[in-house]
């Protein structure tokens, strides 16, 4: 209970001063800046989940219904893109794509020249944004797919009908609630994307909230700017229930078959292959080699020393978030359990909304209402112990940390609630039959059975945190360095060669957990 | 001959698990049919081969005279024309009951009348708007029923059509299914396992047991003339009799066969072409019938009677015409 009022307080505070009037500049941005915030984000967010879901999509089906030369490997890769930030990979299309860059040296040796094909504009990023944040639909798509369409595809073919009639009549309109679920999340991340929309000069509400906070310095501002886009979200999230409605997309009862992958001709091997290929090469491999290749020309500038000193702080604040995740997400689940009041389940259920605010409003959301805190403490405390005490929250890595299990709480609670709903109710009554309390039980019986889902949530957090930018960006103290921050600072100082390795150190430590991960699932 | 299979296999992981072995079986057009076998016995797998859902190893299959299956050929599902009802009714969540319906039916012109037919035959007429998850689940039936016919198949099959439903509305069910398919006049092949099922809607039944056709018959013939011990179990209890026991009759049997009596043949009143000394060790009310222990010799056995024994000592008999015989591979 204490702690979804406490995980509330930074989107509550946000909304509540939608009422309050912004800043000085409001008027300014208002007339100048706003229509093109909310019409370049509203394209973004169109393009985005138009592009996502045709990567998406296509891939899943095509991973699940055919067989083809590298569908094992390829089916796991196509997660791969997910370990690089968004921001990384416009990083490294920028180089791509740029006078002298990659590509034109790669074609250069076959004496061609494009000439500069420029990415750096609104539509270059729906491709940035797309590219990286497609495996979102794939793998709820491909989830989908996997467990339900068997039964329905012998009868639509007995009724008639061919392999593309299915996909387009039965596989497309079925998978709809996959599709939005994995759509709105793209949605989340592309209003989230603070460091990409910034390199790529384009202005959206998250770069704005960036500008009234640095740049007009009226936090007001950017509290006002971030609540209108808290209203945006929710609305989405509100259109989204609202259109699935009453309408059931589950299927009725009985066992479902799973779904018999078709064999091809060599030829259309070759093509799926190839298709499916596509957004793996494009997401994953291509930015990969374009850092690689950066990381080794800027070999000997790196300061060994100063970046070894960034890794182990970014581990360690990952760590130590994850760990406050996995540790907040267990309880409230455990709090949700004994206490079998539905106003609990309810209030519980709002704490997990963080990951479908942004970073940035989050980090707003928590560094003002944690300054007045901290001046009511640092009065309270002078005025009865008469000692002085420094700031304890803002500009702290506590202020960071809190504002990370803000955000990251959902990535942490719902493969620990999940794997919580499939131990057999048997279990506990069993426990407690036998003498053993509340606590105990969940000592004995139900954590030992959650171990992997914490260990899956603890790394899913981790991840998160190593990638998160903007939020960092706001919050972290002065002597605070985080690997994203590094690469971002790089790249904003048109030194993006160097932004290469700490990149590189994101990705590899992104890669290994879901590598870890992919074995785990397939063991099981 | 409208179906006609001819010596089909069909076996899956890799060989280990032979689904369907060396079956031969003819279907005439406008009857009805019943696979009737327990589960694993190969029912559903013909049902499928035959629907195209899945490819022999061997043999054909011939429609209309025409070769639809054999190990080089494969007519696609979608172009047999053979309906299939499916056992969880597989309708579309996502459509509407006219939706589901409609799937089917090409060609434009005539679709919604030919929808609102269906709908009538199934007795289903304005629930066309509704969703299938807002109806109860013997109108998902119907309408799973309404949806294999609409595009007029010359086969249909329904598998395991009544096994999600309760026993009450599974015999109405029942009836209005054979009714309604009666009326299309459409040659219908029901997969079950429910001999009582098999019996009510079926001209014809064919029993299979692992992967094999046992016995092809009318339902009559099935029940009064089973090839095998393992077919009429499915409609009655049988009793075991050795030779030992028959010679407590006075029945002098030959080596080489094996004997059986459904346990409802022995008369507990003295009458019959043979009778025996019996203690009854217990009798239980089971309603309109008594289930009686006896005791024949060194033997024990239970029997079916529709009047309690009198005594404790009796006599029991049963006729000559009620003995079934088998050769012992007939008999497992």
């Amino acid at each position: 209970m204490l702690i979804t009022v406490v995980i509330g307080i930074p989107a509550l505070y946000v909304f509540v001063k939608l009422f309050d009037g912004p800043g000085e500049s409001w008027a300014h941005i208002a007339e100048y800046l706003l229509p093109k915030y909310v019409k370049n984000s509203l394209y973004l967010a169109l393009i985005c989940a138009f592009q996502t879901v045709l990567f998406g999509v296509t891939s899943a089906w095509f991973s699940v219904r055919y067989e083809f030369y590298g569908r094992r490997i390829l089916e796991w890769l196509l997660i791969l893109p997910l370990a690089i930030p968004s921001y990384i990979t416009a990083y490294a299309y920028a180089g791509i794509f740029d006078y002298g860059g990659s590509l034109n040296l790669l074609l250069g040796w076959f004496s061609l020249d494009v000439g500069r094909i420029d990415l750096m504009n609104i539509n270059g990023l729906t491709l940035i944004l797309s590219i990286s944040l497609y495996p979102y639909v794939y793998v709820a798509c491909r989830a989908f797919f996997l467990h339900r369409s068997q039964n329905l595809i012998d009868a639509s073919q007995v009724l008639g009908k061919g392999e593309v009639q299915h996909f387009f009549k039965l596989i497309l309109p079925m998978a709809r609630p996959a599709i939005v679920g994995g759509v709105i999340l793209v949605l989340m991340e592309v209003l989230n994307d603070y460091g990409a929309a910034k390199y790529y000069g384009v202005n959206t509400f998250t770069t704005g909230i960036f500008k009234s906070w640095f740049g007009y310095r009226e936090p007001e501002t950017a509290i006002y700017l971030a609540a209108l886009l808290l209203v945006i979200i929710f609305a989405l999230i509100l259109i989204e229930q609202k259109q699935r409605g009453t309408r059931k997309f589950a299927i009725n009862g009985g066992s479902e078959r799973q779904l018999q992958r078709l064999k091809c001709s060599r030829l259309k091997q070759i093509w799926v292959t190839t298709l499916v290929a596509l957004p793996v090469f494009l997401g994953f491999i291509a930015p990969v080699i374009q850092l690689v290749y950066w990381a080794v020309i800027s070999y000997v500038k790196i300061d060994w020393i100063a970046l070894l000193h960034v890794i182990l702080q970014s581990l360690s604040i990952a760590a130590l978030a994850a760990f406050c995740c996995v540790l907040v997400a267990t309880s409230l689940l455990m709090a949700k359990e004994w206490n079998r009041l539905n106003w609990v389940n309810q209030i519980s259920k709002i704490g997990v909304l963080g990951y479908a605010i942004p970073g940035a409003v989050i980090a707003v959301g928590v560094y003002i209402p944690g300054l007045y805190f901290d001046k009511w403490l640092i009065d309270f405390v002078g005025q009865t112990f008469s000692t002085k005490i420094g700031l304890l929250l803002t500009g702290t890595v506590m202020a960071l940390i809190y504002a990370y299990i803000v955000r990251f709480l959902a990535v942490a609670f719902n493969p620990i609630s999940a794997s919580r709903e499939k131990i057999q109710f048997g279990l506990v009554q069993a426990s407690q039959s036998l003498g053993k309390g509340a606590f105990s039980t969940f000592i004995k019986v139900e954590l030992p059975l959650l171990k992997p889902a914490l260990l899956g949530a603890f790394i899913l957090v981790f991840i998160d945190v190593m990638k998160e930018l903007p939020l960092t960006l706001i919050l972290k103290p002065f002597d605070v360095q985080t690997l994203a921050i590094e690469a971002y600072q790089f790249a904003s100082d048109e030194r993006i060669i160097e932004a290469a390795m700490p990149s590189l150190l994101i990705i590899a430590t992104g890669v290994l957990p879901i590598i870890f991960l992919n074995r785990l699932v397939s063991k099981s | 001959m409208l179906l006609s299979v001819d010596h089909l296999y069909k076996s899956f992981n890799l060989g280990k698990v032979q689904a369907v072995y060396d079956i031969s079986l003819q279907l005439e057009a406008g009857k009805a049919y019943a696979f009737l076998g327990e589960s694993g016995s190969g029912k559903t797998t013909l049902a499928r081969l035959i629907a195209g859902l899945e490819c022999p190893d061997r043999g054909e299959i011939h429609l209309n005279d025409e070769l639809i299956s054999s190990d080089s050929y494969h007519l696609p599902a979608e172009k047999r024309a053979v309906g299939f009802v499916f056992q969880h009714y597989a309708l579309f969540p996502h459509l509407t009951i006219a939706k589901n319906v409609e799937y089917g039916i090409s060609g434009n012109p005539g679709k919604r009348e030919r929808v609102d037919e269906m709908l009538r035959l199934v007795n289903l007429e304005g629930y066309g708007k509704r969703y299938p998850h807002e109806i109860s689940g013997g109108q998902q039936q119907r309408v799973a029923l309404a949806r294999a016919l609409a595009p007029d198949p010359k086969l249909i099959l329904l598998d395991e059509p009544f096994s999600n439903l309760d026993n009450h509305l599974r015999q109405k069910l029942r009836t209005e299914v054979f009714t309604i398919l009666q009326n299309t006049g459409v040659c219908s092949v029901f997969i079950t396992h429910n001999s009582e099922d098999a019996m009510a809607i079926s001209d014809e039944v064919l029993v299979l047991r692992e992967g094999k056709l046992l016995q092809q018959a009318t339902p009559t013939v099935l029940y009064n003339q089973p090839s095998s011990s393992y077919v009429a179990r499915f409609f009655d209890t049988l009793v075991d009799l050795p030779q030992a026991l028959l010679e407590s009759f006075e029945y002098h049997g030959e080596k080489n066969k094996i004997y059986f009596l459904k346990n409802h043949h022995f008369r507990v009143d003295g009458s019959g072409d043979f009778r025996a000394n019996a203690s009854v060790v217990r009798t239980l009310c089971l309603g309109k019938d008594y289930l009686v222990e006896v005791k024949v010799g060194e033997y024990t056995f239970e029997l079916s009677t529709p009047k309690p024994p009198e005594s404790s000592e009796i006599y029991i008999g049963w006729r000559q015409q009620d003995l079934l015989i088998f050769d012992p591979e007939n008999s497992r």
